[in-house]
């Protein structure tokens, strides 16, 4: 067994270290803080690497799969054993997210130069990358669960990091609650799981839960057994549906953008949304269960019964249009992104559906090389416009901040998809290919087909208000402006290099992470265990084959007609003024009110469900101040009542009862030493009395 | 009788035999070869015949296995009266050890003779199988103690205490007799078991229960049981303070071992009933009747207390009260033999700590200002009873009354008004007794919590075994679960008076300058394997137990 595996807790442990140093730093020594935190992800980033590494060798010779069990703590005669497992999955995941932390690390460095609270940020951002690296290595759905919780307390911190803002608190609170929403369930189907399986390790020689005896066990050859698995599935999924945004929890998502800009935005964006993708992954032998090789066979006859990717699949490919629809009419510049992050999360769902873990974790890779190169670079352009975030109020921004756009552009064209040269195209396409090739339905790929048009048309109307036409801040007053935010003052800048380099380093990647899973040399697709059928080298006639031909000509055209919508509409026309009409809402009003305001989801649940939960609330209320409260009044008086009472009879009764049994008994005891007064014949008149007296008794008492 | 007979009867009687020639000796060499010496020489000497006497009739008790029946069934040993009577032996020992620190007499050779006379009476008690027997035998141990207790010639109060004494013990020894003439008149026989082979079937006649009656009214008096219980105060007060430890503990081992036999053996049939509620005319109502009364009475009384000595009176009778519920406990046929090793545990342990306790009393007499336990924040004068004014009392009996040691109202208001530390007729004879003496003080503490009856001290084992062996009596009704509930119910009424004297000891300043006391070797040795014995009996009661049951099973009971 390779040392890293055995080393493997380090990964995740060092950055737990750096948290907790962090914890107890003083305030003021900010340079400590960010030199620890980012030293300790980039010793992390350094093992995960050789942890990749470890992993390559084995690449095509079978799945690389290698664990450690220990047990935690015993009950009974039963042990909870946890572990971290290291395989293609764990891998890649561990790079990619010491990644773009290290690169968020390094940003934030710069963008948070300024606040009070330095060091207290890089604790919780370790806290974070700790908790998520746990999380990616963890060999037991408990532990997983263990650092799922942390990742959502980190989130619920970074969110409401600027607590004194209400709108942080409240966004905080929201992401913190409903992603708990989704934790119930996953709690659930855990528990479910652990009753049904009787482990909750992943893997552990053949018994673990994800392998085809423990499998076998849950599913038995039954219809029961089909739902349990199914029922596990389901919940499990409605973990993943919280942490990532799915429809209909999503709602916490945009709002957490109010973190501090644009970093926790991005760890939503990049890494810790991906959480929920992640762990249907991990768990996809339970989601899409190989029902043939399961001992017992085939519960239902014939065709292999529906299971839970049906669910998944139709979730993502709805989330992904849904959110499209709503980030076309969006002006907040991190808003945007926002919903077109829980979109392209809907689209590796539908991936993960239609096409297994390959074909979600690569578009999961790329977006987040490509999502947090936008998020940066937004933050880069917030920074540069002294904190504004209204896209309506930017423009122009093409010449004052070169690297900036340019980095940008190469983000907005991977996620739109822009053909050939990009990841975004890649990565979307083969979710695309698997969706054509789905046996259950056609939708869901005319509902991808329409999502990418949507991407690419919102993603090029962003580009032309942010960086195109001219500056339009000075026109408009700064009303809407809150209080922490400042009015736009000054000229835009660039950035310096602190936030500069990690944009290009990212977009980098964003061009070149493509390359590893086209369809002429699907490496990672190899690497992650999905059979293609290759040789595993570079095979450009694979790209050649009409089908996928005829694809990347349809995505490459819905992709054109995206960005040419758009360019007609925005880009022709500038638009001069922050209060002009969106061009869009020119044309289309009603439709457009109702993007603008996110299909009223937000409203829906305000009328709904949290009116329902506010009226509970106030009968809950009601019951407590005149049912329970009165109960517990009545329990009050009561028990007043008994303990005056007891109070009463111990010192009127016990005590005062007491104290005259006492005196009593001295009383008692002086008139008994007293019948021995000295005088002999009344001693002697004592044995007769005595003796007379007894006999009495005896012949009283019967004498035959 | 033939002269083989007697030959038989010195073999089986050797060991009184021994206590016998001890006591003339005793005599003899006092008064022939001591008569110059001092008295303090004197007692040393007698003391060391009397123990060797009784210590070699104890070997002989131990070594001999002497089995059998003499003199025509009037006297039988078995190992189960031997076993007792080593007893009662060790208990004259100490008491003899503990004599030679009391200076209350110049006819040392006659207070020791008498000692040995009074246990020769005690062995013929335990031996005795025939109701002329009994009798002789109690007589002898009664006159012994009459006289002992009248030793003390300089004390008015001793002879007071001796005359009632003997008063008393006149009557009840009247009623035995009485009573024993009946059952004979009734049986034809003197034997107790020819009584009970008599008597079988005959059901239970007025004229038998007036005989029975008459025979427990002299017991009652022997084991100081209430009502007939009114001698022992002044008695044990007034007597020396070593012949009252030998009335307190030697004198209760035989007779209650007596009374025992009696009842079981001559009147096995007669037993009745003493459940609360279902009364069966017999002896053991009546027996429990005065174990009612006794532990009630007692106990109570002894709360009012203020000499350490009264104290024990009523102390003794308290615990007669108990005892009498092991006698009871010997009614039920099938566990007679548990219940004989629970009350002989019992009254050996018990005269063990009341020696010991005596001791004790005896040493704050000789160096002290008497046996008070009434400190200066314990005198109230509502406690004291109101003396009869002399002209209410009549002149003719005004001579016999004793002087009650509390003092009167008007003498505690003066002490208590002139704030003058209480003396000489001993309200805090022993307070601060753990600064003069610690050793002395922790003994006492030894025999106050085993008399209460609290663990590790071999009281708690032996209350224990009593009240078990009284409830299997009747295991399926516990006839006898109303007593043993009394009795339980004024432990801590006991245990109150107890540590009364304790706190004396304790909490106490002492009187005077005088500080220290220095304890002679005798009584420090008395008293001290005195409470070694309570100790070890309550750590490892099995050490006494086990031999006491092996007699027991080879007595054949």
């Amino acid at each position: 067994m390779n040392w890293i595996v055995h080393q493997l807790w380090l990964i995740p442990a060092l950055p737990f270290l750096a948290a907790g140093v962090l914890a107890l730093t003083p305030r003021r020594q900010r340079a400590f803080a960010a030199r620890l935190a980012i030293s300790a992800l980039a010793v992390s980033l350094a093992l995960s690497c050789a942890a990749f590494v470890a992993t390559l060798g084995h690449a095509g010779t079978g799945t690389f799969r290698e664990r450690v069990n220990f047990t935690w703590f015993q009950f009974g005669d039963q042990a909870l054993r946890l572990g971290w497992v290291l395989d293609p999955l764990a891998a890649v995941m561990l790079v990619m997210v010491s990644f773009v932390g290290l690169l968020i690390f390094i940003y934030s460095v710069g963008y948070m130069a300024h606040d009070a609270n330095f060091t207290r940020f890089f604790c919780f951002l370790a806290l974070f990358a700790g908790a998520m690296l746990g999380l990616v290595i963890a060999n037991s759905l408990l532990l997983l669960f263990v650092c799922w919780e942390l990742v959502g307390l980190a989130s619920y911190l970074l969110i409401g990091f600027w607590f004194h803002k209400p709108e942080a608190a409240a966004a905080a609170k929201k992401a913190f609650i409903t992603t708990r929403i989704g934790d119930v369930a996953l709690f659930l189907g855990m528990l479910w799981l652990y009753s049904a399986g009787g482990t909750l390790l992943f893997y552990d020689a053949g018994e673990g839960c994800l392998e085809n005896a423990a499998l076998a066990r849950i599913a038995g050859p039954s219809l029961v057994g089909w739902g349990t698995l199914v029922g596990i599935s389901l919940l499990i999924f409605g973990g993943a549906i919280g942490k990532s945004g799915q429809l209909p929890l999503h709602v916490w998502l945009p709002d957490a953008m109010e973190g501090p800009t644009p970093v926790s935005a991005l760890i939503h964006a990049a890494t810790m949304v991906a959480a929920g993708v992640f762990l249907v992954a991990r768990v996809f032998p339970l989601m899409k269960p190989d029902w043939p090789s399961l001992a017992g066979g085939i519960p239902l006859a014939g065709t292999p019964p529906p299971d839970a990717t049906l669910a998944i699949t139709w979730v993502g490919a709805i989330t992904a249009v849904f959110a499209a629809l709503i980030a076309v009419a969006q002006t907040d510049i991190k808003r945007i992104l926002a919903y077109s992050t829980v979109s392209q999360l809907g689209y590796m769902f539908l991936g993960l559906g239609v096409g297994g873990v390959a074909v979600g974790m690569f578009h999961l890779l790329t977006h987040a090389c490509f999502k947090a190169l936008l998020f940066l670079g937004a933050g880069s352009v917030i920074h540069g416009c002294h904190d504004e975030q209204d896209i309506r109020r930017m423009g122009g921004l093409r010449r004052p901040m070169p690297v900036t756009f340019a980095t940008y552009a190469v983000g907005m064209m991977a996620l739109s998809g822009v053909p050939l040269l990009f990841s975004g195209f890649w990565s979307k396409d083969e979710i695309l290919h698997a969706a054509h090739g789905w046996a259950g339905s056609r939708i869901p790929f005319y509902l991808g087909l329409f999502g990418a048009l949507l991407t690419a048309f919102y993603m090029t109307r962003q580009m032309v208000y942010v960086f195109f036409g001219q500056r339009r801040a000075a026109s408009t007053p700064p009303a809407a402006a809150s209080g922490i935010r400042h009015p736009a003052s000054g000229e835009p800048h660039e950035s310096p290099l602190v936030m500069t380099v990690p944009l290009a380093i990212l977009a980098v990647s964003a061009i070149v992470l493509g390359f590893l899973g086209t369809p002429a040399w699907p490496w990672l697709q190899t690497y992650l265990g999905a059979d293609h059928g290759g040789s595993g080298g570079v095979e450009l006639a694979k790209l050649l084959t009409k089908e996928t031909l005829w694809l990347m000509a349809i995505s490459t055209a819905v992709v054109t007609a995206g960005i040419g919508l758009a360019w007609r509409w925005y880009g022709q026309r500038p638009i001069t003024d922050a209060g002009t009409p969106d061009p869009l809402q020119m044309s289309f009003p009603a439709a457009f009110r109702w993007l603008r305001q996110k299909f009223f989801v937000d409203e829906f649940y305000a009328a709904t469900v949290i009116r329902a939960h506010a009226a509970w609330a106030r009968f809950s209320d009601l019951l407590d101040a005149w049912l329970w409260g009165g109960l517990v009044l009545a329990v009050h008086f009561l028990t007043q009542g008994l303990s005056w009472a007891s109070r009463f009879f111990d010192e009127y009764v016990v005590n005062l009862g007491f104290d005259a049994a006492c005196r009593r008994l001295r009383r008692d005891g002086a008139f008994a030493a007293g019948l021995s007064d000295g005088k002999l014949q009344n001693y002697l008149r004592g044995i007769g009395t005595a003796f007379a007296c007894l006999l009495v008794l005896l012949l009283w008492g019967g004498c035959r | 009788m033939n002269g083989t007979g007697y030959l038989h009867l010195l073999k089986l009687a050797a060991p009184e035999a021994l206590v016998v020639l001890a006591a003339l000796g005793a005599l003899f060499v006092d008064v022939g070869v001591m008569r110059e010496q001092g008295r303090r020489t004197r007692r040393l000497l007698g003391a060391a015949i009397a123990t060797l006497g009784a210590f070699a009739a104890g070997l002989g008790l131990l070594n001999l296995h002497a089995y059998g029946t003499a003199m025509g069934g009037m006297f039988a040993t078995d190992p189960l009266t031997q076993w007792t009577k080593v007893v009662v032996l060790a208990l004259t020992g100490l008491t003899a050890i503990l004599s030679v620190e009391t200076d209350f007499t110049e006819h040392v050779g006659e207070y020791f003779a008498l000692l040995l006379l009074a246990t020769t009476g005690l062995m013929f008690m335990v031996s005795a199988t025939d109701v002329l027997m009994v009798f002789l035998s109690l007589e002898l141990t009664s006159l012994s103690l009459y006289s002992l207790a009248a030793l003390n010639k300089a004390s008015p109060r001793s002879a007071e205490a001796a005359l009632k004494y003997f008063f008393f013990g006149a009557l009840a020894a009247a009623f035995a007799l009485y009573g024993f003439s009946l059952l004979y008149g009734i049986a034809g026989t003197t034997n107790l078991a020819g009584i009970a082979a008599s008597v079988r079937g005959r059901g239970f006649d007025p004229l038998l229960a007036a005989a029975m009656l008459m025979v427990i009214v002299g017991f009652g008096f022997k084991v100081a049981a209430v009502p007939f219980h009114l001698w022992a105060p002044d008695a044990y007060q007034g007597a020396p303070t070593p012949a009252a430890a030998l009335i307190a503990s030697g004198s209760k081992v035989a007779s209650f071992f007596l009374l025992g036999k009696v009842l079981t053996l001559a009147l096995p049939e007669n037993a009745g009933r003493a459940a609360l509620g279902h009364f069966g005319a017999g002896w053991m109502p009546v027996l429990a009747v005065l174990a009612l009364a006794s532990m009630l009475l007692g106990n109570l009384a002894a709360l009012a207390q203020h000499s350490l000595k009264r104290l024990l009176a009523y102390s003794a009778i308290a615990h007669a009260g108990t005892m009498l519920l092991g006698v009871l406990a010997l009614a039920g046929a099938a566990n007679r033999a548990e219940a004989y090793a629970a009350l002989l545990f019992y009254a050996a342990t018990y005269g063990l700590t009341t020696v010991g306790a005596f001791g004790v009393a005896a040493v704050a007499e000789r160096l002290g200002e008497g046996d008070g336990i009434a400190g200066l924040t314990e005198v109230h004068p509502e406690d004291f009873v109101a003396p009869e004014p002399a002209s209410s009392g009549a002149p003719a009996c005004s001579r016999l009354e004793i002087q009650h040691v509390a003092p009167s109202p008007a003498q505690a208001q003066s002490r208590l008004q002139a704030g003058a530390p209480v003396s000489a007729s001993g309200c805090t004879g022993l307070a601060g007794l753990a600064r003069r003496s610690p050793w002395l003080a922790a003994c006492l503490l030894v025999m106050m919590l085993s008399l209460a009856g609290l663990p590790p001290f071999a009281g708690f084992p032996a209350k224990f075994y009593v009240f078990a062996a009284a409830l299997k009596v009747d295991a399926t009704n516990l006839d006898l679960l109303w007593l043993a509930v009394v009795g339980l119910a004024l432990s801590p009424v006991a245990l109150y008076y107890y540590l009364k004297v304790l706190k004396q000891a304790y909490m106490v300043a002492p009187n005077g300058t005088e500080m220290r006391w220095k304890l002679r070797w005798p009584e420090a040795l008395a008293i001290g394997l005195a409470a070694a014995g309570v100790l070890i009996l309550g750590i490892a009661p099995g050490l006494l137990l086990d031999s006491l049951s092996e007699a027991i099973r080879a007595a054949g009971l």
